[in-house]
């Protein structure tokens, strides 16, 4: 035995098992870490993703494709219109649709950004919070209730919406919703100028956030991180540019990435992604197309409801699509997207009938957690705290 | 190079490693063997013009009653953030002691992703380096994604039922095991 691994076994003996979580408000209840602590600084971390076991790929595959929507919105329920669109787009390809109507593409769209701008506002407050800042919180929350005041007045639903369906959408957008957002997108840059006044140059936010859990891009691909983490380390890879779904090739916007990989450059890039999807609302809002809202083909989307009075036809493709579903030919595929916390997709297996034979949920919290880990080796305890805040994890994806 | 270049250059690179190869609505589809499932990762990684250094994701299929040979398959999604493309390996495993061997020393992300598999579908996957159950229990019989393991129910306790509660409740389905 050579005398470092003498050293090192004497030191076993010295280091502490820690229970660390949970501490972020996402993971309550459901995530913790055991830290091999040597002293205060982490040796390893296992994570222990808990039981909240909602069991959706399961029940999905016992379930017909519409039905699924609503289970989608549970899985990232801090940006549901985003999981009913991967799951939408997957569907749709297995359905060979080549394109949708311009005007749900952009209301998806719409909806999309608006939930990312929501989730960062989540994620910002709560990140904040860890680290010990509460005004930002209470700021960032005023702006997500307006976010769920608009999810409320076009879906009728505050969080769950299930807008997104296969097809298209599920209701149109109409002036007073439009006017509203349109309020909402022109105040918004000034309160993201607010956030950053508190934190950006904060000496204490700075000491606590710049240099600590880093990861380089190298580091940041293999360990299969995506989104805004990905990003932070410096590597310029955004779905909705680099291969676009729903017209997002129609917008202007700038991917942000950061240099050094570390919680301060992860959170400059959600706050300019914030700003950044505001820029895409504006343009979506400017050029919303007229027309159809959903496919106005029957065999996939309901019929119009005014039209069950007056027309047999929309009546049995009503019936038949409410009490049978979309028949999807055989077959199987996956659609990445672009989620709030990275790559979102549905991997779906057809056998033909109306069912999912299989339902596969990318998840980008779950894939990251390994990776998350490894940058806890060798940080201080109390960077743990950041290090998983700035992840941004939701456990109703990891524990699906 | 697109996903109709990429499948002639797996192709004429892998050879009989593969049992086919095609482009299946856009996407670039390989198909192997347990055995030679090594020898297409490899390649998938370490080829200059494949470049592929991010696993999206891993997950198992269950053909049950299916009418196709083998009942199970690994399916490996495989991007190459650098070169924009993707890969999916379909992996086809023996129906009695389905086994794939593992990637994580290629792309550490596949760490979850592998352990899940194992968990959900009972997958043996030799050579991962910590290699137990991830969303179940430790003492969990049974592979919950499996299609013979059966929906688990919870009929609901209303005021006329509620004495008969805990007769209900089922928590935990009857898993039929060989012995």
């Amino acid at each position: 035995m050579s005398i470092t691994e003498q050293g090192l076994l004497e030191r076993d003996k010295d280091t502490m098992t820690l229970n660390m979580g949970p501490q972020h408000p996402s993971t309550h209840g459901v995530f913790r870490v055991v830290l091999e602590m040597d002293g205060e600084i982490v040796r390893s971390a296992e994570p222990d993703i808990g039981f909240l076991h909602t069991g959706i790929e399961k029940t999905g595959e016992n379930k017909r494709y519409v039905h699924c929507i609503p289970m989608t919105d549970r899985l990232d329920y801090l940006n549901p219109p985003q999981n009913n669109l991967a799951f939408s787009l997957t569907v749709e390809k297995l359905l060979e649709l080549d394109e949708l109507p311009p005007r749900a593409d952009y209301l998806r769209v719409i909806m999309c950004e608006l939930g990312r701008i929501g989730s960062h506002l989540v994620w910002l407050g709560t990140h904040a919070l860890d680290i010990g800042a509460m005004t930002v919180f209470l700021y960032c929350w005023r702006e997500r209730e307006e976010i769920l005041d608009l999810n409320e007045m076009i879906s009728g639903v505050r969080m769950m919406t299930s807008y997104i369906r296969p097809g298209g959408v599920a209701f149109d957008s109409f002036p007073e919703w439009l006017a509203k957002v349109r309020k909402f997108v022109n105040e918004f840059p000034e309160k993201v100028d607010e956030y950053e006044s508190l934190l950006t140059n904060n000496p204490i936010w700075l000491d606590r956030t710049k240099g600590v859990g880093v990861m380089t891009a190298e580091e940041a691909m293999n360990w299969s991180m995506s989104g805004p983490v990905l990003r932070a380390s410096g590597v310029n890879f955004d779905w909705r540019k680099n291969r676009p779904y729903s017209r997002y090739d129609e917008f202007d916007f700038k991917v942000p990435t950061g240099d050094n990989g570390d919680v301060y450059d992860r959170y400059k890039v959600r706050v300019e992604e914030m700003r950044q999807s505001r820029e895409i609302v504006v343009q979506a809002l400017d050029n919303l197309p007229t027309g159809h809202y959903k496919l106005p083909d029957n065999k996939v989307s309901l019929p119009d409801r005014k039209k069950l009075h007056s027309s047999m036809e929309a009546l049995i493709h009503h019936f038949k699509l409410v009490s049978d579903g979309i028949k999807v030919p055989a077959g199987e595929t996956y659609v990445p997207t672009e989620g709030a916390r990275g790559e979102v997709g549905f991997y779906i297996v057809s056998d033909g009938s109306n069912m999912p034979l299989r339902m596969k949920l990318r998840a980008p919290s779950f894939m990251g957690i390994p990776g998350m880990c490894k940058m806890m080796e060798g940080a201080y305890i109390a960077d743990v705290v950041a290090i998983i805040g700035s992840i941004d994890i939701v456990m109703g994806e990891v524990d699906r | 190079m697109t996903h109709q270049e990429l499948i002639e250059k797996a192709k004429a690179d892998l050879g009989d490693a593969l049992t086919s190869a095609e482009v299946v609505l856009g996407d670039a589809v390989l198909h192997t063997s347990p055995e030679q499932f090594r020898r297409v990762a490899e390649y998938l990684k370490n080829d200059p013009a494949m470049d592929c250094n991010n696993v999206s994701h891993i997950t198992g299929v269950d053909y049950l009653e299916q009418d196709r040979e083998p009942r199970f398959e690994a399916v490996y999604e495989i991007h190459s953030l650098t070169k924009n493309h993707t890969v999916r390996v379909r992996v086809g495993l023996d129906e009695d002691e389905p086994s794939v061997p593992s990637v994580t020393d290629l792309w550490s992300g596949a760490d979850f992703a592998e352990r899940e598999m194992f968990d959900m579908y009972g997958f043996d996957v030799p050579g991962h380096p910590n290699l137990k159950r991830l969303i179940m229990p430790d003492d969990w019989e049974g592979n919950p994604m499996l299609k013979d393991y059966p929906l688990v129910w919870e009929d609901i306790a209303f005021s006329h039922n509620a004495d008969h509660k805990s007769e209900l409740v089922q928590t935990k389905a009857e898993y039929e095991t060989e012995d």
